[in-house]
């Protein structure tokens, strides 16, 4: 009895079984096997669906299967749409998205780099008190943790939503998965840059933030306009966009390495 | 017994009342010994809150026991009461397929010490199955059927406690970031691995995230008592390798392998976190 059968045997008549909302059985790809629900892996075949349909509107907020669509993506080519964010030009990235725009980008570069800020932010914030004062002792201020996650976790939510909103009121086609998945590869420059925010020379410290801040605007407003088209009325947003990443690059200076 | 079917609609063809049920087991087990009650257990899957069944993410090429021997070989102190029982493994079935129902429960009617002893063991058992990996052991699925969470919960609030003791200031808000960090971590890095199509049980990866944390326990101890940097990075360094080494083949072979990295980052990323925690934390 191997391991494999086990999990590919139907399991529905079975006693106690809990049909889990599991919706892509056609693709018989390993990938493809969503979640699964909570623990009770049942891969019946494919006949139950007809019982879930009827439950799949008000339940599928609550069950994985229906998230895993937006994580079908694997190891080259999350590295892939990461390298190309650090280009700012050529406003191709949706058209690299296509059919596929992930969210596990966005939630793991948002984490790391709030990870980064409050680790580093720490030791640039000690490393240029040394500086002017000789006498400084290490101290880990966790309001950075908190700072760094309300920031950062709320600039990458906020942001693409608002921008949705807008757009569609506007009137023009707009996917709220996409943009959070542009806004959010957009932060991965901010990851290096916060490593190198650790030389204590201020005037360094504000060229590489610059620097930094300009290429992410950059790579989202140039992406904004190639995916919606520019006119005239939506200059305004594209210009909003690029001032909001500019602001929250100045806000990372000043708050986590002042 | 059977006339009651008739009056309802059975969920399914082959269910029964869990009234009947119990009737079954009794009678069965009061007629003979276990054999002719075990078959029973094999098509349904356990409705208590333990998950009893083999993983697929160890790749054992040993095939995995029945279901109803590592149910009893759960009970590794068997308290028998005096009353008459049914026997020992008709007993730890029955009360495992009937959480509530049926002859008094073994586990209700113990002391409290054998209870804890018999937790304390699965803990320490469960442990040395997941953190001292050993390739030569003869059951290497062993420690995911067995998932607990008590050894999770005391890892996690130690290690809180410790960093909240190392702390000079802001006691109380290191010990919430630690603690929000580490569980909430386990259950988001649970999530990732779900989400990116992966083969895992919930409450089995919290169970080993939360024993892996084990190394990062004894290496926060260290830094409490020694307060030399360079001491802690070289501890530190030393027991977050230990615990990612011990992670890695859990989250590993969870998830098709050209995601793996993809799944295995966030582990990695979520100890990193923890231990510049211990070392930062003066």
């Amino acid at each position: 009895m191997d391991e494999s059968s086990y999990w590919n045997r139907p399991t529905s008549h079975l006693l106690g079984s809990v049909p889990a909302v599991v919706n892509e059985e056609s693709e018989a790809s390993y990938g493809r096997r969503g979640g699964g629900g909570r623990g009770y892996q049942t891969l019946g075949p494919p006949t139950e669906g007809f019982d879930q349909q009827s439950q799949n509107n008000w339940k599928g907020v609550f069950s994985i299967s229906s998230y895993t669509q937006y994580f079908d993506v694997d190891t080259d080519v999350v590295v892939n749409r990461l390298i190309s964010s650090f280009y700012p030009a050529g406003g191709d990235f949706f058209n690299k998205i296509g059919a596929n725009p992930d969210l596990y980008g966005l939630i793991w570069i948002t984490t790391t780099l709030v990870f980064m800020l409050a680790a580093f932010g720490n030791c640039a914030t000690y490393l240029i008190q040394k500086r002017t004062d000789r006498t400084t002792s290490w101290s880990f201020d966790v309001g950075y943790v908190n700072a760094a996650a309300c920031g950062i976790y709320g600039y990458s939510l906020v942001v693409p939503v608002a921008f949705y909103f807008l757009l569609r009121y506007l009137g023009s086609n707009a996917s709220l998965v996409r943009f959070l998945c542009m806004w959010g590869y957009s932060l991965s420059i901010f990851i290096p840059t916060a490593f190198l925010l650790l030389i204590p020379v201020e005037i360094l410290r504000w060229i590489i933030i610059l620097i930094a801040g300009t290429a992410s605007s950059c790579f989202v407003t140039l992406n904004l306009t190639s995916y919606i088209g520019g006119s005239n009325d939506l200059r305004m947003m594209m210009i909003a966009a690029f001032l909001l990443q500019m602001a929250l690059a100045i806000f990372i200076k000043a708050w986590f390495f002042p | 017994m059977s006339n009651s079917h008739s009056d309802t609609i059975p969920l399914h063809p082959s269910s029964q009342s869990d009234i009947d049920e119990i009737e079954n087991l009794i009678n069965a087990s009061v007629q003979s010994g276990p054999a002719t009650v075990l078959p029973a257990r094999p098509p349904s899957p356990p409705r208590a809150s333990i998950p009893v069944s083999s993983s697929p993410f160890i790749q054992s090429k040993i095939p995995p026991p029945p279901p109803q021997s590592s149910s009893s070989s759960n009970h590794k102190v068997p308290s028998v009461p005096a009353a008459p029982p049914p026997p020992p493994p008709v007993g730890n079935s029955s009360s495992i397929v009937a959480t509530g129902f049926g002859p008094p429960p073994n586990t209700l009617t113990e002391p409290v010490w054998d209870t804890v002893k018999r937790d304390l063991s699965r803990i320490v058992s469960n442990l040395k199955l997941v953190v001292f990996p050993n390739p030569y052991r003869e059951d290497p699925g062993k420690a995911l059927r067995d998932w607990d969470l008590w050894g999770p919960f005391f890892f996690i609030v130690f290690l809180g406690l410790t960093l909240s003791w190392s702390a000079s200031v802001k006691k109380s808000e290191v010990f919430a970031v630690a603690f929000a960090l580490l569980a909430a971590g386990a259950i988001i890095l649970t999530l990732n691995v779900l989400l990116l199509g992966g083969h895992i049980i919930f409450f089995q990866s919290l169970s080993l995230l939360g024993y892996c944390l084990f190394p990062l326990d004894i290496g926060a101890l260290i830094c409490l008592l020694k307060d030399n940097v360079i001491i802690k990075m070289i501890v530190v360094s030393v027991t977050l390798a230990w615990s990612s080494w011990a992670a890695y083949p859990f989250m590993s072979s969870a998830v098709n392998p050209r995601r793996k990295a993809l799944a295995l980052y966030p582990v990695f990323l979520m100890y990193v976190s923890v231990g510049f925690l211990i070392i930062a934390i003066d």
